[in-house]
């Protein structure tokens, strides 16, 4: 009775989510295939399942079948198979451990079909028939219970600001009513890059900002938005929002997160109700305004040791559009070193670490498989060192380099800008 | 003086023996090393007094590669972190030899 229950739920939101939209999303899908291509799941395996269009099976099936007289008739000839909760489980580890949301299916779709926000629709399902993987609701568990999917309490966020306060010499102000910026750090730059909070501290110090941190508003990565449950996302988003409102504050910084600004960013509109006269902005695009605006100075050349590459991060360039500022910042700061990896900009290879795939311990080899595209890719600049704008990313690469044995340094854009800062 | 000392043990893994109080000025490099380094690590505390070194092996700690600690009795509190899936096995051993037969294992 139980796995009934699944198939049900799972069946109930498809259906639920079936509007007019979804309908002639999949209506217009000619099968052709470009998606997959473009899929750098499929691409490193040539696993057929990995085919973008493919992780939308379930869904395009419980609409035929629900909505289709083809679909229907179908059904009742015996010729199309009811969902049953094995196809469920089968397609979660395919949605969830080689899908990085990362979206370019739908770049390269002829027909224009939104692949990536439909195969969420498919996450969404799976979270509400409960068959995600274990170890990424783990991490949503943790994150409704403790604040952060990383363990970030209370008393480890106050622990681990004042020990960068201490020990990089730089001030954090914290809960400032009346700053004009809230900066929301992701978990993994608190626990395993503390240094870019050192780092944007001083960016936003040099470039006069009056901003804050917030102890409530603490944690910007959200679990929700991975799993595809729109109540625990919008829950984690909230945190952040009434923060941002009890602080009367102007602007919201997400700091080196890719699929958090997406949360935050566009997400919340379409979930719950964003709190008004609040800019949603991403620490690269902030400093990429201080360059411009001659808020900060940047030393030229500090990094012209070394072949030095830039990783484009599927949220912050491709969604965000953040793609020009990184390359006007390292065109002073590395004028001389930096190359650009083919393909770039929005047209760029994912990590392989997004959209919690990381998390998930079972997605490791395929985590590794999707990672030797970016290795060709550094390998074909010469690169010694590889730059982003995104701490997933980070930590996918700094993973892999190991993984690989391979003689790469791996770098956050907000750490290497600090250290050009013209005094 | 240094906080510490990086030395290599073998291949595969490097000893940061512990010398002294850290400064700002050895909390900076040691955080630029642990990001950069690929191998494990053997923490060698050995003439280290408590108070010089607990709050930055905490703060370290989920920093750290595999990591094996030996030479001084420090509280399990302080190794004690969120289990993740960014962080690597840390563990004390009171001898070396421990220490180093459990990380050639890994």
């Amino acid at each position: 009775m139980e796995t009934q229950m699944e198939t049900q739920f799972a069946m109930n939101t498809f259906v639920k989510e079936t509007g007019g939209y979804v309908a002639s999303q999949l209506e217009a899908c000619t099968r052709c295939g470009i998606c997959a291509e473009a899929c750098h799941f499929y691409q490193a395996t040539s696993n057929p399942e990995f085919a973008p269009v493919w992780k939308i099976e379930l869904l395009k099936r419980a609409y035929e079948q629900r909505f289709t007289l083809t679909g229907k008739a179908k059904l009742a000839l015996g010729i199309d198979k009811p969902i049953t909760d094995a196809d469920l489980h089968h397609f979660s580890k395919i949605v969830y451990e080689a899908c990085t949301m990362c979206n370019k299916c739908s770049m390269v779709c002829p027909m224009g079909i939104q692949l990536g926000p439909l195969i969420h629709e498919v996450r969404t399902a799976f979270s509400e028939a409960c068959v995600v993987p274990d170890d990424l609701m783990a991490a949503v568990n943790k994150q409704v219970k403790e604040g952060s999917p990383l363990g970030v309490t209370d008393d480890v966020y106050a622990d681990r600001m004042e020990w960068v306060a201490d020990e990089w010499e730089v001030e954090l102000p914290m809960d400032v009513k009346g700053a004009d910026t809230l900066v929301v750090f992701s978990s993994i730059e608190v626990m395993k890059f503390p240094e870019n909070i050192a780092a944007i501290a001083k960016i936003l110090h040099a470039a006069g900002e009056k901003w804050t941190l917030s102890q409530k508003g603490r944690e910007v990565v959200n679990f929700g938005f991975y799993e595809g449950s729109p109540e625990r996302t919008k829950l984690f988003i909230s945190r952040v929002f009434d923060a941002a409102k009890e602080l009367g504050v102007k602007k919201i910084v997400v700091t080196e997160c890719g699929h958090a600004y997406d949360a935050l960013r566009w997400t919340s509109y379409n979930i719950m109700d964003v709190p008004e006269g609040i800019e949603i902005t991403h620490i690269v695009g902030l400093i990429g305004e201080y360059v411009r605006s001659g808020k900060i100075k940047l030393k030229e050349g500090a990094y012209n040791n070394g072949t030095l590459t830039f990783h484009d991060a599927c949220k912050i360039q491709r969604r965000g559009g953040h793609i020009q500022e990184p390359r006007e910042i390292l065109n002073i700061i590395a004028l001389e070193s930096f190359k650009e990896m083919t393909p770039n900009r929005e047209e760029s290879i994912c990590c392989g670490g997004g959209g919690g795939v990381i998390a998930i311990k079972e997605a490791d080899p395929i985590r590794y498989a999707a990672f030797e595209l970016k290795i060709d890719q550094m390998m074909k600049v010469g690169a010694k060192m590889v730059v982003m704008g995104c701490s997933n990313c980070r930590l996918q690469f700094t993973d892999c380099v190991q993984h690989f044995n391979l003689d790469v340094k791996v770098a956050g854009l907000s750490q290497m800008v600090a250290d050009a800062l013209e005094e | 003086m240094p906080a510490f000392t990086i030395t290599p043990v073998e291949k595969g893994i490097l000893r940061c023996h512990h010398t002294g109080p850290f400064s700002h000025e050895d909390v900076r490099p040691l955080a630029g090393f642990l990001h950069d380094y690929r191998g494990k690590l053997l923490i060698d505390l050995r003439g280290s007094r408590i108070e010089e070194f607990a709050r930055n092996i905490r703060e370290f700690q989920p920093m750290m590669p595999t990591t094996a600690i030996f030479g001084a009795k420090i509280d399990p509190v302080l190794l004690k972190i969120p289990e993740s899936y960014y962080t690597h096995e840390v563990c004390f051993f009171e001898t070396e030899e421990e220490a180093l037969t459990w990380l050639r294992n890994q």
